[in-house]
C-alpha cells in the first residue's frame, strides 16, 4: 500500500434508512497527505454524507473506506480513525460542550486520555493555530460566528489529526468570519501540512483548493483544479451550482469581443482588462454615469428615524450599547438595504421598525423625566412609520405589524403548525380574529402561489416535511399573507446555496413589484446588496456611517474596508482600473459594470479609427 | 473574563471572595447553613451575621444586589413573621384575643427566625453572586468525586451540568427570537385568560423543541467525532487550585463553626442578667 493517500475510498454506495435512492452512490476517491481538496455541490449532492461516512459517523452499505490503511467499517478502528480525521460541523453553536473557551478545546483530548501538561500544551498550540489565544478564558456565547467557528476548529485540532474535514463550516457566517475561518485552513494546511477536505457551496472558497470535485447526485461529477473545473462553465449550472461572479463578469467581457482568460483573481483580472484597452490603444477613459433609479414619488409609508438610542441589559452589570444615535429615512417604494456585520446594530434597529423594541416612551409604564437644573432636556428617539408614530403609547401595534411585516433570519426555525395552511394561515388569523373561511382560504393561497409553491400539493403536508428552501418559501408566505406594505427581512438568503439565494432573491423582486411597496433586506454581503438594493444604510458601531445609493457608498471602499467591511467585486475592479486611468461608473451590478467596461473599450475603438 | 457570563446572578468584581476556591466557597456555605440552624442564641446568631457581612463587604457587590435576593422571598418572611407573632405561645403575655396571642418570647423568635432566613438567603447569593455557573459546577464535580468510588459516573454528571450550562444562553436567545418572530405575525401573549395564554405558547414552544432536538442532534455528533467515549481512560484538564487565600478561609471557618458551638454552650453565663430577656424558645 502506498503511503501518499491518507484516505483511499472505492466504489462507496449509502443510502438513508427509509430511502431508496443512494445519497452517494459509487464514489471512487484518493486523498494524499497534505492535499488541500475542496468538495464542492449544492444542497443534497452528497457531500456532506460524504464527510461522515469518512469518521465512522456513518457507515457505508457497498464498497471500500480506508484512512491510513485502516478499514473503517471495522468499528474497533472507530476512536483511532477519529483522532486522525476530525470534522467541523455547519453550526459553531451545536459543537461546543462547555462554556469556557479553554474547557471547550480540552474536550477531545480529555476524551483520548492525553495527560494533563500535554492538554495544556495543546491547547496553547490549537488557540494559537487558529489566531485566538488572547480568548482563552472567554465564553463561546459573547464570541462572532467567525470567532466560535475558529474555537471549534481549534477544539478539532487538539485531537491533532491528520486530516480536517470542514462540513460547509463557513455557510453560517458573515463575510469576516468566513474569511478568518478560511484564512486559519490555508496556513493549517500551508505551514502544518495539514491534509484539508474543504467541503463548501461557495465556489470562491473552493478556488483555493489544489484539488476539486464537484459532486452531484451522489457521484463525483467533474474533478480537477478549480481553474479546470470553472472553465467547464455552463454545465455547472445543471449541477444546480452558480459560477463565481469573477467567471460571469469575464464571460460577460469574452462575449464583447475581449480576450479574457478564466481568471480567479480580481488583480489578474483587471490587469487583463487593461492589456485588452492598450492593445487597442486606450490608455485611458471614463465611461458614462449609471442611470438615477427612479422610484415612486409617493411618500404615503416612509420610515423615519431621528436620534434612535438603544441598550441592551439597560441598568445592570452587562449594559451595552447596540444603537448609538440612528437617523435614517427609507422612502416609500425602495429596495433598501441594511449593511454591517453581526454586532453592528442592524438586527436591533430593524426591530423598531415594527415595534417589536418599543420606543421607551410608547411603554405603558413611561414616565417624562424632568432634567435636573443645569442639565439640557434629554434627546428623545423617535420614529414613525406612515401613519404610525411609535413613540406614541396608543399606537395600534397589531395594525402596525400587520403592516410591517418582518421575516426573520432562518424563518424556517419558527414553523410549528401542523400544516402549511395552518401555519401560514396564522398570522392572517391573528390580525383578523373575525376572517370568514373564504377569504382566509383566498389570502393564503394567493401568499403561497406569490412565493412559488404550489398550493394544492402543500397545503395539507406538515411544514417539517418540506424541503429547506421550500420551508423557507413557506415562512415567507407566513409573514406576507396580512398583505403588509412594508416587508423587512433579516439576512433573508443566509445558509442557502448560490443557486437557492439567487431564488429568493428574485422572489424578493417580485414581491416588491406585486405584492408590498417597501422591501428592506438586512445583510452583510455586499454583492448582494450591489446587485438589488435601490438604496442603502451602512451601520457601523450603532450609528449610520453611509446612507446613499449602493454604488455611491462602495465608491468609498477604504472607509469601508477600515470598517472591516467589504465591497463588491465590481467597486474593488473598478478601484483598480481607476489607478491605470480607467474610470468605470457602474451601478455596481455585474452586467452594469460589464457593459460600461465595453462601452470604454469600444468607444476606444471608434477613437482609433 | 468575567463580565463574559451573563446569565444567572454572577455579579462581576475583583475581590477575594471571587477569587476563592468554588469548593471552600460552596463547604462554606453548607457550614453556614448548618450553624444558623444549629444556633439558639443571639450571640451565635450574631457572630454568623459577622461573618456574613465580613463577605459580603470583601466581596464587593454592592449591598442593594444582595438584598436583591431576599426581596423574592420577602412574602415568606412576612407570612411566617405574622404566624410566629400572633400563635407563638410564652409567659410575658402583652396581648390576647382568641386564638391569637403576642408573647414577648414570641416576638424574640419571630425576630430569631426571621435573622435566621435573612441571613441564610444573603449566604447563598453571596455564592452565586461572586461564583460563576461554571466554576460552581467545576467545584460541585470535584466535590462529588469520591463518588466514583461507589461507581457513580462523576464525570457523565459533569458534562451534563456543563452542556446544560453551555445551551442556556444560546436557548435564550432563540426563545426570545422565535417570541419576536411570533408577535411580528400578530401572536398575543399578554392578555386573554390563563387557556388562552397557555395556547398562546404553542407557537413558541413547538419551534424551541424542534430545534433543541436538532441541536442535541448536532452536538452528538460533534462530541462523536471529537472522539467522546465511555472510556475510564479520560484525563481531566481543569484543577482547581486550593491557595493560600482557601486555607485561610478554611481556618476562619473553622474557628467560626469552634464560635457558635462555644456560644451555644456559654450563652448563659456570658451576661446572665439579660440572658432571661433574650433566651430563645
Amino acid at each position: 500500500m502506498s503511503q501518499d493517500f491518507i484516505i483511499e475510498c472505492e466504489n462507496v454506495k449509502f443510502s438513508y434508512a427509509g430511502s431508496q435512492a443512494y445519497a452517494l452512490n459509487g464514489v471512487s476517491l484518493k486523498v494524499r497527505r497534505g492535499e488541500f481538496l475542496s468538495v464542492i455541490g449544492h444542497n443534497g449532492s452528497g457531500k456532506s454524507t460524504f464527510a461522515r461516512l469518512l469518521n465512522g459517523l456513518l457507515e457505508a452499505d457497498e464498497g471500500k473506506i480506508t484512512v491510513l490503511g485502516l478499514d473503517v467499517s471495522d468499528s474497533k478502528n472507530v476512536v483511532e480513525i477519529r483522532k486522525h480525521v476530525g470534522i467541523v460541523f455547519q453550526n459553531p453553536d451545536n459543537q461546543m460542550v462547555a462554556s469556557i473557551v479553554e474547557d471547550d478545546i480540552a474536550f477531545g483530548p480529555e476524551n483520548i486520555g492525553v495527560e494533563r501538561e500535554e492538554i495544556g500544551r495543546r491547547i496553547d498550540w490549537a488557540l494559537k493555530a487558529v489566531g485566538m489565544e488572547k480568548y482563552r478564558e472567554s465564553t463561546p456565547t459573547r464570541l462572532s460566528g467567525g470567532q466560535k467557528q475558529r474555537i471549534a476548529v481549534a477544539g478539532v485540532l487538539a485531537i491533532k489529526p491528520d486530516v480536517l474535514i470542514l462540513d460547509e463550516s463557513t455557510a453560517m457566517l458573515d463575510p469576516k468570519g468566513r474569511r478568518e475561518v478560511i484564512e486559519v485552513v490555508k496556513r493549517l494546511n500551508k505551514e502544518e501540512g495539514m491534509t484539508i477536505i474543504l467541503i463548501t457551496h461557495f465556489m470562491e472558497e473552493a478556488l483555493l483548493a489544489d484539488r476539486a470535485i464537484v459532486m452531484n447526485r451522489g457521484e463525483i461529477a467533474i474533478e480537477g483544479t478549480p481553474e479546470e473545473i470553472f472553465e467547464s462553465g455552463e454545465i455547472l449550472e445543471t449541477y444546480n451550482l452558480s459560477l463565481p461572479r469573477i467567471s460571469i463578469l469575464s464571460q460577460k467581457l469574452r462575449g464583447a469581443g475581449m480576450r479574457i482568460d478564466n481568471v480567479l483573481q480580481t488583480e489578474k483580472l483587471s490587469s487583463q482588462i487593461v492589456k485588452n484597452m492598450q492593445n487597442k490603444g486606450i490608455y485611458g477613459g471614463q465611461s458614462s454615469k449609471p442611470d438615477k433609479i427612479a422610484i415612486n414619488e409617493n411618500d404615503e409609508w416612509d420610515i423615519d428615524v431621528k436620534d434612535l438610542v438603544f441598550t441592551y441589559s439597560k441598568k445592570s452589570p452587562f449594559a451595552t450599547k447596540a444603537l448609538n444615535g440612528i437617523n435614517l429615512h427609507i422612502s416609500e417604494g425602495e429596495f433598501f438595504g441594511i449593511i454591517g456585520h453581526t454586532g453592528s446594530g442592524k438586527s436591533t434597529l430593524v426591530q423598531h421598525f415594527n415595534a417589536l423594541i418599543k420606543l421607551p416612551q410608547a411603554e405603558k409604564k413611561y414616565k417624562a423625566k424632568k432634567p435636573k437644573k443645569g442639565q439640557l432636556n434629554p434627546v428623545i428617539s423617535s420614529i414613525s412609520v406612515g401613519q404610525f408614530d411609535l413613540g406614541n403609547k396608543k399606537c395600534d401595534w397589531r395594525a402596525l405589524r400587520s403592516q410591517v411585516g418582518m421575516v426573520f433570519q432562518y424563518p424556517e426555525y419558527q414553523l410549528f403548525a401542523e400544516s402549511v395552511f395552518a401555519d401560514v394561515a396564522f398570522g392572517l388569523k391573528n390580525f383578523k380574529k373575525d376572517i370568514s373561511a373564504e377569504e382566509l382560504e383566498q389570502a393564503v393561497r394567493e401568499s403561497i402561489e406569490v412565493v412559488g409553491l404550489d398550493y394544492n400539493e402543500i397545503k395539507d403536508k406538515s411544514p417539517f416535511d418540506l424541503s429547506g428552501g421550500q420551508k423557507r418559501r413557506v415562512a415567507i408566505a407566513g409573514v406576507i399573507v396580512t398583505k403588509p406594505h412594508i416587508l423587512i427581512l433579516d439576512e433573508p438568503a443566509a445558509g442557502l446555496d448560490p443557486k437557492g439565494k439567487n431564488e429568493i432573491m428574485e422572489l424578493l423582486h417580485k414581491l416588491h413589484r406585486e405584492w408590498c411597496k417597501t422591501v428592506i433586506i438586512v445583510s452583510h454581503d455586499m454583492d448582494e446588496v450591489a446587485e438589488n438594493c435601490t438604496k442603502a444604510a451602512v451601520i457601523s458601531n450603532g450609528s449610520v456611517f453611509a446612507c446613499d445609493a449602493p454604488y455611491k457608498i462602495f465608491a468609498r471602499s477604504s472607509e469601508l474596508n477600515a470598517l472591516g467591511l467589504d465591497v463588491p467585486l465590481t467597486s474593488k475592479i473598478a478601484a483598480q482600473l481607476e489607478q491605470q486611468g480607467y474610470i468605470i461608473e457602474s451601478d455596481c451590478t455585474i452586467s452594469d459594470f460589464a457593459d460600461k467596461v465595453i462601452e470604454v473599450y469600444s468607444g476606444g475603438k471608434t477613437n482609433a479609427q | 473574563m468575567l463580565n463574559d457570563v451573563t446569565f444567572g446572578q454572577f455579579y462581576p468584581a475583583k475581590s477575594v471572595v471571587h477569587r476563592l476556591d468554588p469548593r471552600i466557597k460552596l463547604l462554606s456555605l453548607i457550614a453556614i447553613i448548618v450553624l444558623l440552624f444549629v444556633a439558639n442564641n443571639f450571640y451565635s446568631l450574631a457572630l454568623c451575621a459577622v461573618v456574613i457581612f465580613s463577605a459580603i463587604i470583601a466581596s464587593r457587590v454592592p449591598f442593594k444586589s444582595v438584598l436583591r435576593s431576599v426581596k423574592a422571598i420577602i412574602f415568606i418572611l412576612i407570612f411566617t413573621a405574622i404566624l410566629n407573632i400572633f400563635f407563638h405561645r410564652g409567659e410575658h403575655v402583652f396581648f390576647e384575643y382568641g386564638v391569637i396571642h403576642i408573647t414577648l418570647e414570641g416576638i424574640i423568635f419571630t425576630v430569631f427566625l426571621i435573622c435566621r432566613l435573612f441571613f441564610l438567603v444573603m449566604a447563598s447569593s453571596v455564592l452565586t453572586l461572586t461564583t460563576t455557573p461554571v466554576a460552581l459546577t467545576d467545584g460541585i464535580e470535584s466535590l462529588l468525586k469520591p463518588l466514583t468510588l461507589i461507581r457513580f459516573p462523576v464525570h457523565v454528571l459533569a458534562l451534563i451540568m456543563s452542556i446544560a450550562l453551555r445551551f442556556i444562553p444560546t436557548l435564550i436567545d432563540e426563545t426570545n427570537r422565535i417570541i419576536s418572530a411570533q408577535k411580528a405575525r400578530g401572536a398575543d401573549f399578554e392578555s386573554g385568560n390563563i387557556f388562552k395564554r397557555i395556547a398562546a405558547i404553542v407557537p413558541i414552544l413547538i419551534p424551541l423543541l424542534i430545534s433543541a432536538f436538532r441541536r442535541a442532534d448536532e452536538l452528538g455528533d460533534a462530541m462523536d467525532a471529537r472522539c467522546y467515549t465511555d472510556s475510564k481512560k479520560r484525563t481531566k484538564y481543569k484543577k482547581l487550585k486550593f491557595g493560600l487565600r482557601d486555607l485561610f478561609t478554611f481556618f476562619i471557618f473553622a474557628a467560626f463553626i469552634a464560635g457558635v458551638v462555644l456560644f451555644n454552650i456559654y450563652c448563659y453565663d456570658i451576661c446572665p442578667q439579660i440572658y432571661e430577656y433574650i433566651k430563645v424558645y
